[in-house]
């Protein structure tokens, strides 16, 4: 009872700090909606907005250049009142959006699947951060409020995932596929996600149930959920807008990058500074350079299948079209459910710094150049760089640090000791 | 006898079809304040249907009219123009804004096609055509800058219900080309009297563009007259507004120097009057100009293709008081008349001599009263940065008993993208009450397709309406730049067509257009291509090749390894020294 207790209350605050921010900053969410860090073309709400007003107003949002995010995303905001009158009602969504998502992401820590899976346990599982830490390391990250703060649509996109990876470490199938549906028809991105929450789904069932599946049904049994899941939602987004032009606009957009506004990825400058003759070569490289990770992180450390997924989740955060902090957000909650494993990381105080300073410049640098006009689009290209190593330094180091303890169970006598890798 | 019924009917014949094409050509000037003049040039060829089908050209000039029948065009209107009307110091628009354009070149016309993409091929075959015949870079109007407006224009000819239903209707426009010489001599290449005769004398690059504002237009349209067989008229207007004290600058000397301080007329009531120090008086008196002084070149005679006599032989008219002194100087034979209670002053030319019309400087007792425009309307970007921005239109319709019905068109390119949700109309009369009646709009596809919004408006007299929207820049490709890409991109004018109001359904409709807008789009460094590919694929590398490093390789305890595998460049020398201390060191063991 005393965690639940301790649960209320978290969720309490956190829930006071949001509503208090949005109630008595009102002006704070259209100036965070605007801010290009936070709000990316494929998910910024005031695109939503648009996209909100041309289908009341029998228009089809997807004939034009502006919106560019799921279809069924349309009537739910619809439902609700005009956020530039009456935003009680949107603030209050993402708010809880954002307490379901820290319901999961608690969820996935108590299931314990960080530190003990059905093929491994660490030497250092007793090493842990409690449920309640974890779910307040996710819900107080100043990145987070400010996602919930500027309601973009990768808010419930981080909400889907949590509940797709919660449900996966729980051995439930159909919800973890369901939510994973959803998050893919939002983002097109966390289909990658699919074969190592496969595999944690699988071993957690088969722990469960304790005896074995063929995971060759298993496996195609899920690969045809998904499939019908993901069907479904395109053919009720084809009913809702009339025809298939959505896809262009939506998934054809991350494919394509037609929209070269700044954010904090690696893609715009990228693709504002190549010349026509070799933009879709390079798409196709940036777009598979991503994609292979899943292969062989999930076939490296087939042992630690949540492991994979928190790793992924870091990689698209750097390597994704339109990142945003929302990803990175997301990335970090699910960084405190390894603390057993922290000892072993070399480069955490430079990372943490790392991010610590780009979160800073990164902002000045955009201003001297868009508002300012004193600096030029360099100063924020190297700050997103920057960002960018920052977070491929947690990424690798984390790696390093689970491999090492996966290596150190078969070989304990290495605790403490000089490693090398050949 | 036969030979004389021979001669009889051809004679006949000869005035039939010489009633068929004719030609009229006029130059209205008139005097504004603030020692502006308007001169506005109109020349009208007709040609009847049939001898256009039968590709007959007499007076409407052949490249056009082969243009025009090649792109099945059955209706067009071109536009160049400079420059703002200053409506608040010169009044009403000339022709009512209807030969008028926005800045840059504007081109309209209805295309006869069968479907959507036949109009749109017709019409990419209109421009490349016109922009051979204009040396403008008419060729430059793609999707992107082309919009099919809905309730902004109405057919000026005459067309039949049932080639109106194949008509399509296709508007293009370049706010960032710039009009010249080049423009104009093909233009006048067009002309019948070919700029040697006749008014077309007056025309010349150097002062025509240095105007404050000028318009030069093309308007080609089917006109059918009751009962008569249809005629296809082609109007070429060319009007523009000069700065008299500017133009009287000769051309060979047109830097601005100052009066001597002899011709200097000062305010002696200021308290610093003195040799060195002079307040200039405003002139009261209206300046002296003469045609040739102005245009800089003599008017060459009349256009012998005008008609002899009758109204339409008047080519010169003046609009000035009746107590202006208006002298003409020339060796031919003129006439003069006066019209409209001798507020307008017209004059035949004599045929092959210079003519010219001198105005001396002369103290005005009343002032011509200038037509008050129906409204006024004026667009600007507001907000900072080079993220965003908003449009505001102030429209402000001055008179004091009549609303005004209006129709607000926009053409943006598809960099800017407005945020329809964020439209607001507010009028400064009745705050609460919604001016916008119908709102057609096409959003922007990035690369393909330019948004096109137009609003039906209503205003009440005596009141402004204030239009907002917010916009968001886009950042474009390194390529998409032009060269000065810190200057950035000009946006069309919007076009303001006034309905007709209900009382008075036949009258003509009045358009106006509001000045263009420079849009600046943040640029990223142009210098930088290479060093940003590299640099990027180094941040991804770096990341890539440590997670493959930590995948593919396994761990070993240091001690492991040591005598296994100390390669490279370290191990190497390591191994020589080791050698080459084994080789001393051991022979100096041996000697001892």
């Amino acid at each position: 009872m005393a965690v639940d207790k301790q649960k209320a209350l978290l969720f309490g605050a956190a829930a006071a700090v949001r509503l208090l921010l949005f109630t008595a900053f009102p002006s704070l969410p259209n100036l965070l909606t605007g801010r290009v860090e936070i709000s990316t073309p494929v998910t910024s709400f005031k695109r939503l907005q648009e996209g909100v007003f041309l289908y009341t107003h029998n228009v089809s949002p997807y004939d034009g250049g502006v919106f560019h995010q799921a279809p069924l995303l349309l009537p739910l905001f619809s439902l609700l009142p005009n956020p530039a009158s009456h935003p009680f009602a949107t603030n209050l969504l993402y708010t809880i959006v954002d307490l379901l998502g820290a319901n999961a992401l608690m969820q996935i820590a108590e299931t314990g699947q960080s530190v003990s899976s059905r093929l491994f346990t660490s030497s250092r599982k007793d090493l842990r951060w409690s449920t309640i830490a974890v779910g307040a390391s996710f819900l107080f990250n100043p990145f987070t409020v400010a996602t919930c703060i500027a309601r973009p649509t990768s808010a419930l996109t981080n909400f889907f995932l949590l509940t797709s990876i919660a449900k996966a470490a729980q051995g439930a199938s159909v919800t973890c596929i369901l939510a994973l549906s959803f998050a893919s028809y939002l983002s097109l991105h966390p289909i990658l996600l699919f074969p190592p929450l496969l595999l944690l789904c699988y071993d957690v069932r088969v722990t469960k149930s304790k005896r074995s599946l063929n995971p060759l049904a298993f496996s195609l049994s899920h690969i045809f959920g998904l499939v019908i899941a993901l069907a479904l939602l395109l053919y009720l987004s084809t009913l809702l807008t009339g025809s298939w032009e959505f896809l262009a606009a939506t998934y054809g957009v991350r494919l394509l990058l037609p929209d070269l506004t700044p954010n904090v990825g690696l893609w715009w400058y990228f693709f504002i500074e190549m010349f026509d003759s070799f933009r879709e070569f390079f798409l196709g490289v940036f777009w598979l350079h991503m994609a292979s990770y899943v292969g062989g992180l999930s076939f490296r450390l087939r042992r630690q299948p949540l492991f994979v997924v928190s790793s992924l989740l870091g990689i698209f955060a750097i390597f994704q079209p339109y990142p945003s902090i929302a990803d990175s957000a997301l990335y970090l909650a699910l960084v405190p459910l390894y603390r057993h494993i922290f000892p072993l990381m070399r480069y955490s105080f430079l990372a943490a710094s790392t991010l610590f300073y780009t979160s800073f410049l990164g902002p000045a640098f955009y201003y001297l150049w868009i508002y300012a006009g004193s600096g030029n689009a360099n100063f924020f290209y190297a700050i997103t760089l920057v960002w960018s190593l920052g977070l491929s330094v947690i990424v690798g180091d984390s790696l390093y640090a689970a491999l090492r303890d996966e290596w150190e169970v078969e070989r304990p006598e290495m605790h403490g000791k000089e490693i090398r890798r050949i | 006898m036969l030979s004389s019924l021979i001669f009889l009917l051809s004679l006949i014949f000869v005035t039939c079809t010489q009633a068929d094409s004719d030609y009229h050509e006029r130059l209205l000037l008139r005097p504004l304040p603030q020692s502006a003049l308007l001169a506005s040039f109109n020349f009208r060829s007709n040609e009847s249907s049939a001898s256009f089908e039968h590709r007959n050209f007499r007076y409407f000039p052949r490249s056009l009219g082969q243009t025009l029948q090649h792109a099945h065009t059955k209706e067009l209107h071109l536009r160049f123009s400079l420059g703002r009307w200053d409506a608040e110091s010169w009044g009403a628009r000339p022709w009512d804004g209807t030969r008028e354009g926005g800045t840059g070149v504007e081109l309209w016309a209805w295309v006869d096609a069968s479907s959507d993409e036949e109009a749109f091929a017709r019409w990419l075959t209109l421009t490349n055509a016109l922009s051979g015949l204009f040396c403008a870079s008419l060729n430059f109007i793609d999707s992107t800058k082309t919009i099919r407006p809905v309730i902004s224009f109405r057919p000026e000819g005459h067309h039949t219900n049932s080639s109106l239903l194949n008509l399509h209707l296709l508007h293009g426009t370049l706010p960032h080309e710039v009009v010249c010489t080049e423009n104009l001599t093909p233009f006048l290449k067009l002309l019948p009297c070919k700029g040697k005769a006749g008014i077309s004398s007056l025309l010349d690059g150097h002062k025509l563009f240095d105007a404050s504002w000028q318009t030069m237009s093309i308007d080609v349209r089917p006109v059918c007259g009751d009962g008569s067989e249809c005629v296809l008229e082609m109007e070429q207007t060319v009007d523009m507004v000069l700065d008299i004290e500017r133009s009287k600058r000769p051309r060979d000397n047109p830097i601005p120097r100052p009066v001597p301080t002899e011709e200097l007329s000062c305010d002696t009531s200021k308290p610093y009057n003195s040799e060195d120090s002079c307040y200039p008086l405003d002139k009261d008196a209206e300046p002296s100009w003469s045609l040739a002084e102005v245009f800089g070149r003599p008017l060459k005679g009349a256009c012998p293709l005008t008609d002899a006599s009758g109204y339409e032989s008047e080519t010169v008219c003046i609009n000035v008081p009746t107590e202006r002194e208006v002298q003409v100087n020339t060796s031919g034979t003129y006439a003069e008349e006066r019209h409209e209670d001798g507020l307008l002053r017209c004059y035949k030319l004599p045929t092959g001599v210079d003519f010219d019309l001198i105005l001396p400087e002369q103290v005005p007792t009343a002032n011509l009263a200038l037509e008050e425009p129906p409204l006024y309307a004026a667009r600007s970007i507001n907000g900072h940065g080079q993220e965003r921005g908003s449009v505001q239109a102030v429209i402000t319709n001055p008179s004091t008993t009549s609303a005004i019905q209006f129709v607000y068109l926009e053409s943006l390119p598809w960099f800017m993208k407005p945020y329809l949700h964020t439209l607001r109309a507010s009028i400064s009369t009745s705050p609460s009450s919604n001016p916008i009646e119908e709102t057609y709009y096409r959003p922007a596809v990035d690369r393909h397709r330019g948004t096109h919004l137009e609003l039906l408006l209503s205003i009440p007299p005596a009141s402004t309406i204030t239009l907002t929207y917010d916009f968001e820049k886009a950042i474009l490709r390194y390529t998409e730049y032009p060269p000065d890409a810190n200057r950035g991109f000009d946006v069309a004018p919007a076009v303001i067509r006034l309905l007709p109001s209900n009382s008075s359904p036949n009258t003509k409709n009045v358009y106006l257009r509001t000045t263009s807008l420079l849009l600046p789009l943040p640029t990223p460094d142009f210098s930088m291509p290479y060093n940003v590919i590299i640099l990027t694929s180094t941040v991804m590398a770096l990341g890539f090749g440590h997670i493959f490093n930590l995948l593919v390789r396994r761990f070993v305890g240091v001690d492991e390894v040591e005598n296994w595998n100390t390669g490279g460049l370290k191990g190497m020398l390591k191994s020589r020294i080791e050698r080459l201390r084994a080789r001393f060191l051991g022979k100096g063991k041996k000697d001892e």
